[in-house]
Formats: C-alpha cells, structure tokens, sequence
C-alpha cells in the first residue's frame, strides 16, 4: 500500500519534471526544426525557385535527410498558420 | 595544340594527356583509336580520352546504391529503381570532369608532366570554379549543421530521454552524417583547389587570331582571374602571314590583360594548306618552353 502511493507521487513528480523540461526545451525545438527546415529548404531550394548549390551537394547528402525532408513538409503543411503555432510555443493565448 | 606540345615534352620527359572534351579528337591526331583507357604511344608519351558518360553513370551509381541501402524496404515493393531518375539531374558534368582531374593527378605520379585538353570555355570555366562555389556552399551548410547540432545538444542536455522508444537525434559533429559528408567533401575541394592554384600546375591559354576568339579569351581570362588560377601562357595559334595585321592587333589587346604572361605564336601549317601529308601532333614551333622544368 505504502509502496504504491510512494510509487505515485514518484511519478507525479517524474511527469512534473518532464513536463518543466518540455516547457524548457519548447522554443530551442521550435528553432532547431526552423534551422533543419532552412538547411533542406538551401539544398532542395530549386524546387521552390531558390538559388540552389551544385546539384551533386544535394545528391550526397539527401540520402542522409530524411528527418529534414519531414520537418520540410511539416512546415510546408503548417505554414499557414505560423504565428498561431509560434504564439503556443511561447504560451500567449 | 595540347598534342603538339605534349609531344614536345615527351622528346625529355614522361608524358600523360588527357582528353577531357566530351567531343574527343585526341585519338585522331595522334591516328590511333583510344578506349578511354590510358594507352602508350611512346615509351614517354601516354594518351587518354576520359569517358565523361562513363564517370557520370560510376559517380550516379555510388549514390543510388546509398539511397538504395537508406531506403531498401522500397525493393519488396519495387519502388527502388525509381531513384535512377537521378542521372538526369543537371551539373553532373562538370564534377565527373573535376573529379576525373583529381583522381588523375593523384594517382598518375609516374609522370613528370600531365596535359589535360579541356573543353570550350563555357564549361571549362564551369568546372574551374565549382571548387570555390561548391566550398563557399560547404562552409555555409557546415555552420547551419554546427547550429543545428548545438541546438540538438542543448535540448538533449535540459530535456534527456522520456521515453526509451525515443528516436535520438545526433548532436555530436562525429555521429552526424551530414556533417561528415559535408567536410569529406570539403576536404576533397581544398585539395583540389590546393593543386589546382599550386606552384606545379598551369594554365596555356589558346586563341585563333580573330576578333570572337579575342573576346571570348578575353572573358576567360577574366574568369581565371578570378578564380586565381594561374596563367602561364598564351598560345596565337593559326597565324599566317597574310593576316598578320590581324594577329597582331588581337595579341595587343591580349597581353595588357595578362602582362607578365608570354605569347607564343604557332603558324597555321602550310602543308596542311596544300592538302599534304602532315602529322597533326608534330609542329614546327617549340612551345610550353615556360612550363619546362629547372
């Protein structure tokens, strides 16, 4: 009995921990996804009429891109609502 | 003329040229049929045509077979050949060529000069500076990668793991593929760049005495300029005698753009003229002189 009620207020602390870490790391993720999101955007540029580097550039690493290449399309499907998406991560309601 | 003179030099020295003109005529001056393989003409003297189709479809296929491996659950359903589509992608070219010149230079060391024929000048410009466009473009990824990667850090460090299903992204420069690739390639260009502005290496400008040819080397000129390659000769090739005033106007406008370079001036061959017989490669004038070795 002792023991389980022990067990869950290790856990209502561990979730609160997470969550205070989350919150934390919220708008560092949001920035490293933007950076992703720029670093496939300059190597694929060419197919939305950006100045792209040697094409060879982009064939030697897009092997490697496939978690850039999701941020890409996730940001292409919500870009619409960009502001709404940035105001959730700083918590304005 | 690259024949002409690799000829020459073969008389004292050892000998490579390499045809890198996708409209090959090497094996035709020389009257022998080259198989894009290197081939000994003389005991000083070896020829090659570098297959240009060949090196596009080796380099494509290198990185096909990557993507096939990233990507192999595609071949249950076989979907993996469509990424052959990738050999038509544009700017291919101009590395298979800078990479046939770099893969020459490092592996050819039995020889004391090696001739490289390159194509017009439109695309021999292009494969001159891809090293210094494709560094530039290198450097700028390696440093949005670094802040990706000190983002990724800092994120790892604050948040740690939630969850042991959690996929782990790479933070650190040595398990981040991307950034590895990214400085093999630029290690690779620094090399080449190294070789191709080093002390050993040369440029020999050629141009017909008329007024297109003038301004076309005029704009190439300007291209090695900057690109700082260096120039160490210019060639006035097909001269003759009763369009001197010509030749010597277009040299004029020539050596100001490059005043410490010499001209060299080779006559069109009168037996050519007359529909003699004439070895191609075997001309009256002895150039490259500055190129010779101390």
């Amino acid at each position: 009995m002792i023991s389980s009620i022990v067990q869950r207020i290790r856990r209502i602390f561990a979730d609160f921990d997470a969550t205070h870490r989350e919150k934390a790391t919220a708008l560092t993720v949001m920035e490293m996804e933007e950076l992703e999101n720029i670093f496939a955007l300059l190597l694929l540029g060419s197919f939305a009429g950006f100045p792209s580097p040697p094409t060879f550039i982009a064939v030697e690493l897009l092997p490697y891109m496939e978690r850039e290449l999701q941020v890409l399309c996730k940001r292409a499907k919500d870009c619409n609502d960009m502001l709404a998406e940035m105001c959730g991560t700083i918590g304005l309601e | 003329m690259s024949a002409a003179s690799a000829w020459q030099l073969s008389k004292k020295y050892r000998v490579l040229i390499v045809s890198l003109d996708p409209a090959h005529n090497l094996g035709d001056v020389f009257g022998v049929v080259l198989n894009h393989k290197k081939q000994r003409f003389t005991d000083s003297l070896y020829l090659k045509e570098v297959n240009l189709k060949k090196l596009c479809r080796e380099y494509l296929q290198r990185e096909i077979s990557v993507f096939t491996n990233t990507y192999r659950y595609l071949q249950t359903i076989n979907l993996d050949n469509y990424f052959s589509v990738l050999k038509y992608s544009p700017g291919i070219e101009e590395y298979a060529l800078l990479t046939s010149i770099e893969e020459t230079v490092r592996s050819e060391r039995d020889f004391d000069y090696i001739v490289f024929d390159t194509p017009p000048t439109g695309l021999t410009l292009r494969f001159f500076a891809l090293p210094w466009i494709t560094m530039t473009w290198v450097d700028r990824l390696i440093e949005i990668r670094r802040d990706i990667l000190e983002k990724r850090h800092t994120i790892y460090r604050i948040r740690g793991i939630l969850d042991d299903k959690e996929t782990i992204l790479s933070y650190d420069e040595n398990d981040d593929d991307i950034i590895k690739r990214l400085k093999t390639l630029k290690g690779n260009y620094q090399a080449l760049s190294s070789v191709l502005q080093g002390k050993d290496c040369g440029i020999v400008l050629v141009y017909n005495p008329d007024i297109l040819s003038l301004k076309e080397s005029k704009r190439l000129l300007e291209g090695l300029r900057e690109l700082k390659l260096p120039l160490r000769l210019l060639i006035n090739n097909r001269t003759q005698k009763k369009y001197k005033a010509m030749a010597d106007h277009v040299d004029s406008a020539m050596q100001p753009l490059a005043p410490a370079v010499p001209i060299q001036r080779v006559a069109f061959s009168e037996r050519l003229l007359d529909g003699q017989n004439s070895t191609l490669y075997n001309i009256e004038e002895t150039i490259l002189s500055p190129f010779e070795m101390k």
